[in-house]
């Protein structure tokens, strides 16, 4: 490579040794490279071909297509276990042809994201979702927290809801049956839990089972760019405690980014406070915001709210409804932004909308 | 369990139904269509000829390799292939065709909000064609879309970029999608190439019209794409004989 390495030192083969370069949507900073040699099937999503087996996908089956691709070709791991993806748009707006598709093929499975469900939520007033989603095994959820209040409408449409999450970029962890946890693979993946404190993994003791920790991971099967120690900045609770579906490898549970604790006139509260928030008013109940937080800690809580636009008849009367909430979630009376939402998902990135951003 | 026995357990897996399911517009309709694991394979191999008549191939050095077309040497670098999921259909083939040719590749999508990707991919790594760049992308680059030109020597575009990025200082060819098709002009300019083999083209007062010429799981008759545009027939530089598309710019 150039004098400037873009891969930061991590690239351990040459640049043309790798088959594909992908990168981290570098929400809170830049995106980080990351690089796999493959043939057949791409590496990360070939791991989720056995998370897919464990939803119940099976040979002959179709599963709807996420909607995103810069991660690379999450089909691959439809395809390895004989299912059949249907490639429709189930991105911001495409909602309304991919429930035609589900009617034409009555797929067992789909990837869903936080601004799917807010359009989702839409459609269900017009749509008999139970109709919809009779043939599903599950769904898959990821991106960003899934709010009680999204999570029940899911399984009020009989949809049964697997998380899933990365570790640190190098494969995913998803929830079995058991809904217990995030299942790591370990042959792929070695995790470790250390104290969020520690500057350096070297410096950083392990935390005990269970207990708040930051998720470092070190790749097994990445030659190209096999991250070492990652702090990924994801603060989790990991166990090493056998499963009830009897697997044995780690499992953990995300609990939020490390960073987005912020404090606000001396009062401490983390994003998921507003998120809770917002979702017991109606006409936000999609909890669809972002926090402007220049630093860590501010003086002012300036958040900024989508509203439905069909469902709001006053937003005078709306903004003093939210800020009563907020005020009473995190204790400070926030500066509120209220905009359509349509407008605010405009500012979502790779299927999720930033909820900390600086302006 | 390791990732090798996984993968021997999927390769013992059945696969009763086709590679996957897309969707394109005829006469203003919907329609869903299969790709078989035939058609697929059959696309991969032309797109890996078309690909290779730009000189895709394995990376040579460190910075990009130059091949003004008509391309005599390899471009030498690797790809950003701009394209949506929903896409995959078209420009699967084409991603797998650079793994075949041995040219990393990246991904770009077709959002706005990804733009940022597409420009971030161009600027750090020595990449040295784009592949399906849209006007999405092309305007969410904005500043840096002339940066983007100048380092990347070969650029396919959709139609709806071509204007933008002339003026941005580039020569871009053209990919654009004819319904379940993928038309792709090769080095010589003359249009772009329709896959004869699988499909046949028609052209009536202006708008083009799509059949199945091949043993596809598909089998698309005078399909109407509302898309506007003229045929070329004849033989191309390239070597190859059929049928080359030009499609109005914004189509």
């Amino acid at each position: 490579m150039g004098a400037q390495d873009p891969f930061g030192g991590l690239l351990c083969t040459d640049y043309a040794d790798a088959t594909t370069v992908f990168s981290t949507s570098g929400t809170t900073g830049d995106a980080t490279l990351y690089a796999h040699a493959w043939d057949r099937w791409h590496p990360f999503w070939a791991a989720t071909a056995r998370d897919l087996w464990e939803i119940g996908v099976r040979p002959g089956d179709y599963v709807l297509g996420s909607g995103f691709k810069m991660r690379g070709p999450l089909y691959h791991a439809d395809q390895m276990v004989g299912a059949i993806p249907v490639l429709v748009n189930t991105g911001i707006g495409g909602w309304a042809t991919a429930l035609d598709a589900i009617r034409r093929y009555r797929p067992v499975y789909a990837q869903l994201t936080g601004l799917a469900l807010a359009e989702l939520d839409h459609l269900s007033r017009t749509t008999d979702m139970r109709e919809v989603f009779s043939s599903f095994k599950g769904a898959a959820f990821a991106g960003e927290p899934l709010g009680a209040r999204a999570r029940a409408q899911l399984e009020s449409w009989g949809v049964e809801v697997y998380l899933w999450t990365s570790t640190g970029d190098v494969t995913g962890a998803w929830e079995c049956r058991q809904h217990d946890g995030c299942h790591a693979w370990e042959d792929c993946v070695l995790l470790e839990a250390v104290d969020p404190a520690g500057r350096t993994p070297g410096t950083s003791a392990p935390v005990a089972d269970g207990e708040l920790g930051e998720l470092v991971a070190t790749s097994l099967d990445n030659p190209v760019t096999p991250m070492v120690r990652f702090r990924s900045d994801d603060i989790i609770r990991m166990t090493r405690q056998p499963c009830a579906c009897g697997r044995t490898h780690a499992r953990f549970w995300p609990v939020g980014r490390k960073g987005d604790e912020t404090i606000v006139a001396g009062r401490s509260f983390v994003p998921m406070d507003i998120w809770r928030a917002l979702e017991g008013v109606p006409e936000t109940a999609t909890a669809l915001f972002q926090l402007v937080r220049p630093a860590r800690e501010i003086d002012e809580l300036k958040v900024r709210v989508g509203y439905d636009p069909d469902t709001t008849t006053s937003v005078p009367e709306l903004r003093d409804r939210v800020s009563e909430v907020i005020t009473a979630a995190v204790g400070v009376p926030p500066v509120l932004e209220l905009l359509p939402e349509p407008e605010l998902l405009a500012r979502g990135r790779g299927g999720k909308l930033p909820r900390v951003v600086k302006a | 369990m390791t990732a090798a026995s996984s993968a021997a357990a999927a390769a013992a897996l059945p696969r009763p139904g086709p590679w996957g399911i897309g969707r394109y517009d005829a006469a203003g309709q919907p329609v869903f269509f299969e790709v078989g694991w035939d058609d697929w394979r059959r696309d991969v191999a032309w797109a890996r000829a078309m690909l290779a008549d730009h000189g895709v191939g394995p990376v040579k050095g460190d910075g990009p390799g130059g091949g003004s077309p008509p391309c005599a040497e390899k471009v030498g670098g690797g790809l950003i292939v701009v394209s949506g999921m929903p896409e995959s259909p078209w420009f699967d083939p084409f991603e797998t065709a650079a793994r075949e040719l041995g040219a990393p590749y990246s991904i770009g999508e077709i959002y706005a909000f990804e733009a940022f990707r597409t420009g971030m991919y161009a600027r750090r790594l020595p990449v040295t064609m784009i592949f399906g760049l849209d006007r999405t992308v092309a305007e969410g680059l904005g500043d840096e879309l002339a940066e983007v030109v100048a380092r990347v020597p070969v650029i396919v575009a959709r139609p709806d970029a071509a204007g933008l990025l002339a003026r941005a200082g580039a020569q871009p060819f053209i990919v654009s999608r004819v319904g379940p098709a993928l038309a792709v002009e090769c080095p010589y300019r003359s249009g772009a190439h329709v896959n004869g083999a699988e499909w046949a083209v028609a052209e009536r007062g202006g708008e083009l019209f799509i059949s199945t010429a091949g043993p596809r799981a598909h089998q698309a008759s005078e399909a109407a794409l509302g898309l506007r545009g003229t045929l070329t027939d004849g033989p191309c530089g390239c070597g190859r004989t059929g049928q080359r598309v030009i499609i109005s710019e914004g189509a």
